[in-house]
């Protein structure tokens, strides 16, 4: 009997595991299917373009990972990200001529900085007047949308600097070895901020707590709001920086860039295994959620498989995720 | 007060009559599908500058429809109700605008079709560019290029538009010309210069060093293309890529070079050519005013009263670049 015992804890234990790393196996089966299927998969060149890809949406989930901690959500990210792009085009380019151009690291400055307003104002409409997240980010949706094509006057902004075109197309090289691209390069710093912020400071853990009972957190002296605050602009720092990045992979200040890239970014927190409704869920999922997307649309491409089937693919991803929860937690019961 | 009333409804009696008398200004409308894109964008500033308006003969009201039928459809209601003369109209897509016409055509309003036709008899006439032509030209140059024979990739609008529809028939047909000529992948970016890129690189993995011509189904989505094949260290020079509707960008990527061609559709003379086509309808002996009547002597005017109107399309090389550039600097400065 005790023989037994032991190894149904065992198998419990096992699949413990299992659950652990069901979106790492799940990645690795697609990875495997596709190296079978398609010739030049399992390719070094090709595994960077990869994470080239998903750069932009993995810098927007991140902060959407923070935000859905706290129970709330951001539909903004799109916005924030394209005006965050123009406005560091617009200093870097000759033939935007309403601002003068300036030193390429001044002009991204400029652009964080606006990201991060557009989300610090969404933060303190939240946390101090109590508009829900959906309708705010929902308003600054149109908001900052409204804005970038304002600031463009609908135009494209072009003819940027080159030093600051590396950005988005050159290789971080280290003593001369070509390492990886620079989105790349700056996706997992910014990750590897996130995870030390979450995980290792105090707070990580008050994010986690406002999540999980914002009631309790309160009472145990957290300061709520401006935990909220912090989270949303966080985000709009992070959208900003995806958009310089994107501006400087396409080489121009888009206006309509990021259209409902809130979709991708929230898709790729929820099969990360973050809760929507706050207080549970792993950094490192989202960082698997973000590359299971990249790698189901570049495998797709590949395959030449129309890209109708490419959205219900995703879809079916999310909802699949969710569903595997939800029987996770009713076995826990 | 009803003394009150009778004089509020004489004196609205007496200013109608004195506007209808005056009767030199007329009310025109340009409906555009969307303001968001440079296309649209240079096609109203388009209409702001035609003569008639600046010289107050037209009270212009330019509308942004907003990408959606629906929208459109109530900007078509608000325009008839409010007794505008004629409508330019530019609808999201051929299918979706008949009933904004009927809606217009029930109030006798003129509605004046530009840059992209609406099925529907009730159009007043039309003014653009055939798109077939267009996709034929610019997949013709991209095997010119090629020598004739190897693989090209076609990059297509939003699947089902008519933009799409057209622009692939006048691909596919060029491409039919050439037996060593094989279309190795075939997929949409919708229009968008971000999804062209991923897509690009993502064909330079599965077919490397095979893809020698790409074919954009407009400029944003070549542009893409460039990037991703400047991305994977190869060289645009060895590709052949081509383009169409001459945004600035592109005029840009043609001088130096990185693209071999881009097809310019004329916003200015769809936008201009539309206007004088309504007020030729509404003025009896009007003489165009537009330059584009001049810059296109194939088009002819034929009294105002032709259905269809075609704007020829301007291919943009190496050669006319820096001179299209100087146009196109005219026309954004603000």
């Amino acid at each position: 009997m005790p023989d037994d015992a032991s190894s149904m804890q065992e198998s419990n234990k096992f699949r413990a595991i299992l659950w652990e790393l069901r979106i790492a196996i799940a990645l690795v089966l697609i990875c495997v299917y596709l190296s079978m299927a398609t010739d030049h998969f399992l390719t070094t060149r090709n595994l960077i373009n990869v994470l080239r890809q998903v750069s932009v949406n993995g810098l927007l989930s991140i902060g959407m990972t923070f935000i859905i901690l706290t129970g709330g959500i951001d539909l903004s990210v799109g916005s924030m990200l394209a005006f965050g792009g123009v406005v560091t085009a617009s200093f870097v380019s000759n033939a935007y001529k309403d601002v003068p151009s300036i030193n390429p690291f001044h002009a991204i400055c400029l652009g964080l900085l606006a990201g991060t307003v557009l989300g610090a104002v969404n933060g303190l409409v939240i946390s101090k007047m109590r508009v829900t997240p959906f309708i705010m980010t929902l308003g600054m949706l149109s908001i900052a949308r409204g804005m970038t094509y304002i600031y463009t006057n609908g135009m494209p902004i072009t003819d940027l600097d080159k030093t600051f075109l590396q950005i988005g197309q050159g290789f971080f090289e280290p003593w001369g070895v070509r390492l990886l691209p620079w989105p790349v390069v700056i996706f997992l710093l910014a990750f590897a901020i996130a995870w030390v912020v979450l995980y290792r400071m105090k707070f990580g853990r008050y994010v986690y707590a406002v999540g999980g009972n914002a009631r309790s957190a309160r009472i145990s002296g957290i300061n709520v709001g401006f935990i909220i605050f912090m989270v949303y602009a966080i985000s709009g720092f992070l959208c900003a920086l995806a958009g310089v990045l994107l501006t400087a992979r396409t080489s121009a200040g888009l206006p309509q860039a990021g259209v409902s890239y809130e979709l991708d970014a929230i898709a790729a927190v929820v099969i990360g295994g973050t809760s929507m409704t706050g207080g549970k869920g792993p950094l490192i999922g989202t960082l698997l959620g973000v590359i299971l997307i990249g790698v189901i649309n570049s495998g797709l491409d590949q395959l030449s498989v129309s890209s109708y089937y490419q959205q219900v693919c995703k879809g079916l991803i999310i909802v699949g995720a969710v569903m595997l929860d939800y029987f996770q937690s009713d076995g826990e019961r | 007060m009803r003394k009150t009333a009778l004089f509020v409804a004489a004196l609205v009696f007496v200013v109608s009559i004195g506007f209808a008398q005056a009767g030199q200004k007329y009310r025109i409308g340009g409906a555009t599908y969307g303001l968001a894109g440079e296309y649209m964008k240079l096609w109203a500033t388009a209409l702001e500058r035609h003569p008639a308006v600046q010289q107050g003969l037209v009270d212009l009201t330019i509308f942004d429809g907003r990408y959606d039928a629906s929208v459109q459809q109530s900007q078509f209601e608000t325009m008839s109700s409010q007794g505008y003369d004629a409508i330019l109209f530019v609808p999201i897509d051929i299918e979706a605008g008949a009933a904004a016409v009927a809606t217009a055509h029930a109030a006798d309003v003129i509605v004046v079709g530009s840059n992209t036709r609406v099925n529907s008899d009730l159009l007043t006439a039309y003014i653009g560019s055939n798109d077939v032509v267009s996709g034929y030209m610019e997949a013709k140059a991209v095997i010119e290029k090629m020598g004739g024979k190897g693989n090209v990739v076609i990059i297509e609008g939003p699947i089902g538009q008519s933009a799409q529809i057209e622009r692939l028939e006048g691909n596919l047909k060029a491409i039919a010309e050439y037996p060593e000529v094989n279309v190795l992948e075939r997929r949409t970016a919708n229009w968008s210069r971000a999804e062209a890129l991923a897509l690009m690189e993502n064909w330079l993995t599965a077919h490397p060093g095979t893809i020698h011509g790409v074919i954009g189904q407009n400029d944003e989505m070549a542009l893409g293309a460039v990037q991703a094949i400047k991305a994977a260290g190869l060289d645009v020079k060895d590709f052949a890529i081509a383009g169409i509707d001459g945004v600035s960008d592109a005029i840009t990527a043609v001088k130096n070079g990185e693209m071999d061609l881009s097809i310019l559709q004329d916003a200015v003379s769809q936008a201009q050519g539309a206007i004088d086509i309504a007020l030729g309808y509404l003025i009896d002996g009007y003489e165009p005013m537009s330059d584009c009547w001049k810059d296109y002597p194939e088009m002819k005017w034929n009294g105002g009263k032709d259905k269809t109107y075609d704007v020829p399309w301007t291919p943009i090389t190496k050669q006319n670049a820096d001179e299209q550039w100087e146009k196109r600097q005219d026309l954004t400065a603000r």
